[in-house]
């Protein structure tokens, strides 16, 4: 009777052993990385009115890569988890002689958060008291700007409105 | 003729039973004398209280450079079959898990029994057990580095490991509580030395969660999974047997 009680137990053991094997230590897609900030594109004369500049387009400063998807009148900018600033050249009519180039330093803390194991952290941020610097100012096609939200951590609404 | 027939009959069956009665006399002698001295070697069987360390977490340490670590252990005998165990130890393990790099260093300790099953031969002392234990562990963790959670990587070298920053540090005063269910064996290799193997299955019960971390590693209990409370973990011991017996007599 102890034996079988005994192989029983052994077989349990054996069983256990393979289910917690590292199930758990893909991070889920699902899972949202580090959330990106979302300026609006707003008329300076009427600030609920949102307003797409004609021959638009933004570079980043520092980085190689070319940011998509922002020919909408809601910007989605990807802050530097390495640094405290971000930069921006936020061009307008870019293919005519009228290209007006308005330099954007953002400006903000991070704050990082725990997930979860597999995942690791992710980069909350806030914004600062100043959260734009205009590095070239004059002849500025931007006339303000707006904090609708001043911590980013989620991508679900704006943070920033660009007034022009 | 036909009387002295009955009478031999008579006097045959008399001296049979009393043969047979005389059988069980001395059948019943022999069986009092060995069941008596058996007694008094059962008597003799020590309570044996036996020290030991784990092989395995010494031989981590040479492997290893990311572990320091040892753990004793102790186990009285109250019963035949009943002993009291204990296992002691402090171990400290850095490890990479994944996106996290962080130190954990603790003591824990697990107190419990062991329940023989193995029949053993007269004086043999060998054992395959089961056993529970409650353990508990106090314990700090340390985060070393760690690397952001990002889906689309846009700015060049994002993927560094932070090692600064506020998150990065010591948390001091954690503790956890499980419990342990023990399979294994203890065999005699020479006298008073026993060589033991053991299996355990944990279930944490409660322990307190680092700010803004989590208890990755815990000291006794090992990896913190994300999903379920459960754990696992073994021991290779080396044991002594510091026998002593209670003279009544």
């Amino acid at each position: 009777m102890p034996r079988t009680i005994l192989n029983n137990v052994f077989r349990l053991f054996f069983i256990s052993f393979l289910i917690s094997c590292e199930r758990d230590d893909i991070c889920l897609e699902t899972t949202a990385g580090s959330p990106n900030l979302i300026i609006l594109l707003l008329d300076s004369e009427n600030n609920d009115t949102r307003k797409i500049p004609t021959g638009f387009l933004i570079r980043a400063i520092g980085s190689d890569n070319v940011l998509t998807n922002n020919l909408n009148d809601s910007i989605v900018l990807p802050l530097n988890t390495k640094e405290k600033i971000s930069q921006f050249e936020f061009i307008i009519n870019f293919e005519n002689e009228n290209k007006n180039i308005d330099t954007l330093q953002i400006n903000y803390k991070r704050i990082d958060k725990y997930i979860n194991r597999a995942c690791g952290y992710r980069s909350n941020f806030i914004l600062e008291q100043s959260p734009i610097t205009l590095l070239n100012p004059g002849d500025d096609w931007i006339k303000g700007f707006i904090i609708l939200k001043d911590t980013i951590s989620d991508e679900t609404t704006a943070h920033l409105g660009i007034l022009h | 003729m036909k009387q002295l027939r009955i009478w031999v009959f008579y006097i045959s069956l008399l001296s049979l039973t009393y043969v047979r009665a005389q059988e069980q006399d001395t059948l019943l002698d022999e069986f009092s004398k060995p069941v008596i001295d058996s007694l008094n070697i059962k008597k003799k069987t020590p309570l044996s209280i036996r020290f030991g360390l784990d092989l395995y977490r010494l031989a981590l340490n040479q492997l290893n450079d990311n572990y320091k670590g040892f753990e004793a252990l102790a186990d009285l005998q109250i019963t035949k079959k009943l002993f009291l165990a204990l296992e002691l130890g402090n171990e400290k393990k850095t490890k990479q898990s994944e996106q996290v790099n962080l130190t954990s260093n603790g003591s824990y300790y697990k107190l419990g029994f062991d329940y023989n099953m193995y029949d053993n031969w007269e004086g043999m002392n060998n054992q395959v057990y089961l056993g529970l234990r409650f353990a508990a562990s106090s314990h700090k963790q340390i985060l070393n580095s760690y690397t952001i959670l990002n889906r689309t990587p846009f700015w060049p070298g994002e993927e560094i490991p932070i090692n600064t920053g506020y998150a990065i540090g010591e948390r001091n005063d954690l503790n956890a509580y499980w419990l342990e269910i023990v399979t294994g064996f203890k065999v005699q290799l020479l006298n008073n030395l026993y060589l033991g193997l053991s299996l355990r299955l944990n279930r944490l019960i409660s322990d307190k969660i680092p700010e803004n971390f989590d208890n990755v590693f815990i000291p006794g209990f090992n990896k913190k999974t994300d999903e379920n409370k459960f754990g696992a973990g073994f021991n290779y011991t080396l044991s002594y047997t510091l026998p002593f017996s209670f003279k009544k007599k």
